[in-house]
C-alpha cells in the first residue's frame, strides 16, 4: 500500500534521486567519532542544527500563548511560566537554547577555521555560515525584548542608543529599530515580527544553502 | 569491502573478517550514530533546563531609570569594547571595530589563501584566531565582572551570612523594648522586612547568630550590595542602638 503510494508519487515527481543522494553518500572515517573519538568536533555543526530545530519547535509553542503588546506581553510570559502545562520547560528550552546555539555555532566555526575547511572550493559556504551567525545574533537581540521585563526593556534601550550613536546614519537606524524615539509599543511589535517572521525566513534560506552546498561540494578531506 | 557497501547487508559476525575502509553510508549507519550523539546532547540539555528555571524579572517600567541594564552575554564583548572608546572616540567602538571584525570574518577565505589546511602549517591565521578567541572571552568576562561590581554583587558579598528564607510569621524577635527595635522598625524594615525576613535586602532575622557586635557595626557603617551607609540612619549613636538590639537576635527563627 505504502509502496504503491510511493511509486505513484515517484513516477510523477522522480523523488528517489533526491533522498538517495542524502541517504547513500559515504561518510568518510575522519569525521566518524565511532572510529576516532576526536572526530566528535565534526558533530558541532549538526548539533547546532539540532538546537536550532528545538528553538523553532519551542518558539512555535511559545507563540501560542505569547501576546506581542506592551500591556499583555509580560503577563502572557508570566502565564506561560505559572499556568501553562510544561510552560516553564518550553520557555526554559527557548531561553537556554538561544545561548546554546551561540556556543555550538562558535565551536563549529572554530572547528571549520582550524581544520581549514573554508578553503577552495568552499569559500561561499563559509560566507553563508558567517551570515547565519549574524542572523542568529539578530534573533538573540530581538528575542531579548519580548518578555518585556525590566532587563529586556533597558537592554534594548541601551542597544538602540548605541545604534543611534553611529555617525550620520545612527539616528535613522535607531528610528528604524524602535519605530520611534523610545522603546515602546511599536518596538515590541516590530521586534516580534522580525523575530518570528523575517529572521526565520532568512535563517531557513541560509541553512538550505549551507546544506545544499555541503551536498554538492562534499565535506573537506582529512587534514 | 568496497567503499559504500552497506554494512547492514553483512551479518555482524562477519564484520571482523572484512577490511573496513572506514567509509559508511549516511543512512542508516552514520545517521544512527549521529542520533546517539544528539540524544545524549538533548538529554544533558533537558537536565540543564529542568535544574535552571528561567526567572522573569519585574515588568518593564520606563520611569525607573535606576535599573542597570546589561546585554545578553554573547553581546558583552562588543559592549565592553565600547567602554574603551568614550566620548568622541565612540565611532571606533560602535563602527570601526565591529566593521573590521565583520569584514575579517566574512573574507577569511580570501585572506588565508594558502592551500595548507593544517593549523600548524599556517601559523599566522591560527595565531590570529587563537588571539581573537581569547580576547573575546576575556572581554566577555571583564564586562561581566564590571557589571557585578556596578550592581553590588561582587564576591565580597559572598562572605555575608546567607540566612535561610522563612516566612515572617515564623520569626520571633526578643528584647523588643530596646530603642534599637524602634529604629529597626522605622528604618531597616523598609528593605529587610518588618521581621527581618528579607525583601529588597537579604534576610537578617537571626543575624546575631553569625556576627558579633563589632562585625555588625563594621558592616552597617560601610556596607555593600546597595545598602546605604549606616543603613540610612542619621547618627552613629543610632547605629550603635540598632546593632545592640540586632546582635541579640540570634535564635529568632529558621532553626538558628
Amino acid at each position: 500500500m505504502l509502496k504503491k503510494a510511493y511509486d505513484w508519487i515517484d513516477e510523477r515527481l522522480n523523488v528517489t534521486p533526491l533522498w538517495r543522494d542524502v541517504a547513500d553518500h559515504d561518510v568518510p572515517p575522519h569525521v566518524n567519532p565511532a572510529i576516532k573519538m576526536s572526530a566528535f568536533i565534526y558533530c558541532f555543526g549538526g548539533l547546532t542544527f539540532l538546537v536550532i530545530t528545538t528553538q523553532i519547535l519551542s518558539g512555535m509553542f511559545l507563540a501560542m500563548y505569547y501576546t506581542p503588546d506592551i500591556n499583555n506581553a509580560w503577563y502572557s510570559v508570566k502565564y506561560i511560566d505559572d499556568q501553562v502545562l510544561l510552560g516553564q520547560v518550553v520557555r526554559g528550552m527557548h531561553f537556554w537554547g538561544a545561548s546554546l546555539v551561540i556556543v555550538m555555532m562558535f565551536l563549529h566555526m572554530l572547528r571549520v577555521f582550524f581544520t581549514g575547511a573554508y578553503k577552495k572550493p568552499r569559500e561561499m559556504n563559509w560566507v553563508v555560515g558567517v551570515l547565519i551567525f549574524f542572523v542568529v545574533l539578530a534573533f538573540g537581540f530581538t528575542g531579548y525584548l519580548l518578555p518585556w521585563d525590566q532587563k529586556a526593556y533597558w537592554a534594548t534601550s541601551v542597544g538602540a542608543q548605541i545604534a543611534g550613536s553611529i555617525p550620520w546614519i545612527g539616528p535613522w537606524i535607531q528610528t528604524l529599530l524602535l519605530g520611534g524615539h523610545y522603546v515602546g509599543a511599536l518596538t515590541l511589535s516590530r521586534f516580534f515580527a522580525i523575530h518570528v517572521f523575517f529572521l526565520p525566513a532568512a535563517l531557513l534560506v541560509l541553512l538550505a544553502l549551507h546544506f545544499i552546498m555541503i551536498r554538492t561540494q562534499h565535506i573537506s578531506g582529512p587534514l | 569491502m568496497a567503499e559504500g557497501e552497506r554494512i547492514p547487508g553483512t551479518p555482524r559476525y562477519r564484520h571482523s573478517l572484512q577490511v573496513h575502509s572506514g567509509f559508511e553510508p549516511f543512512f542508516p549507519n552514520f545517521l544512527l550514530k549521529e542520533w546517539i550523539v544528539g540524544a545524549v546532547f538533548l538529554f544533558a540539555f533537558a537536565l540543564w533546563i529542568v535544574f535552571n528555571p528561567v526567572d522573569l524579572g519585574p515588568k518593564a517600567n520606563p520611569d525607573d531609570t535606576t535599573f542597570i541594564p546589561i546585554p545578553d552575554w554573547y553581546f558583552l564583548f562588543l559592549y565592553q569594547i565600547l567602554k574603551y572608546y568614550p566620548g568622541s572616540q565612540i565611532v571606533v567602538g560602535v563602527v570601526l571595530v565591529p566593521l573590521i571584525g565583520t569584514l575579517l570574518l566574512l573574507f577569511t577565505p580570501w585572506l588565508d589563501v594558502s592551500t595548507e589546511r593544517h593549523p600548524y602549517k599556517r601559523p599566522i591565521a591560527t595565531a590570529v584566531m587563537v588571539l581573537v578567541t581569547f580576547l573575546v572571552i576575556w572581554l566577555t568576562n571583564e564586562a561581566r565582572v564590571q557589571h557585578l561590581a556596578e550592581t553590588g554583587q561582587l564576591s565580597s558579598n559572598a562572605n555575608l551570612p546567607q540566612l535561610k528564607p522563612v516566612s515572617a510569621s515564623q520569626i520571633k524577635f526578643s528584647d523588643t523594648n530596646m530603642p534599637g527595635y524602634k529604629l529597626f522598625e522605622s528604618t531597616c524594615a523598609t528593605c529587610h522586612g518588618s521581621k527581618g525576613e528579607g525583601h529588597i535586602g537579604p534576610p537578617i532575622y537571626a543575624i546575631g547568630h553569625f556576627w558579633n557586635e563589632q562585625q555588625l557595626k563594621d558592616f552597617v557603617e560601610n556596607p555593600s550590595g546597595g545598602m546605604p551607609p549606616k543603613g540610612g540612619l542619621p547618627s552613629d549613636k543610632q547605629v550603635d542602638q540598632v546593632v545592640a538590639w540586632l546582635v541579640k537576635q540570634s535564635h529568632s527563627g529558621g532553626g538558628y
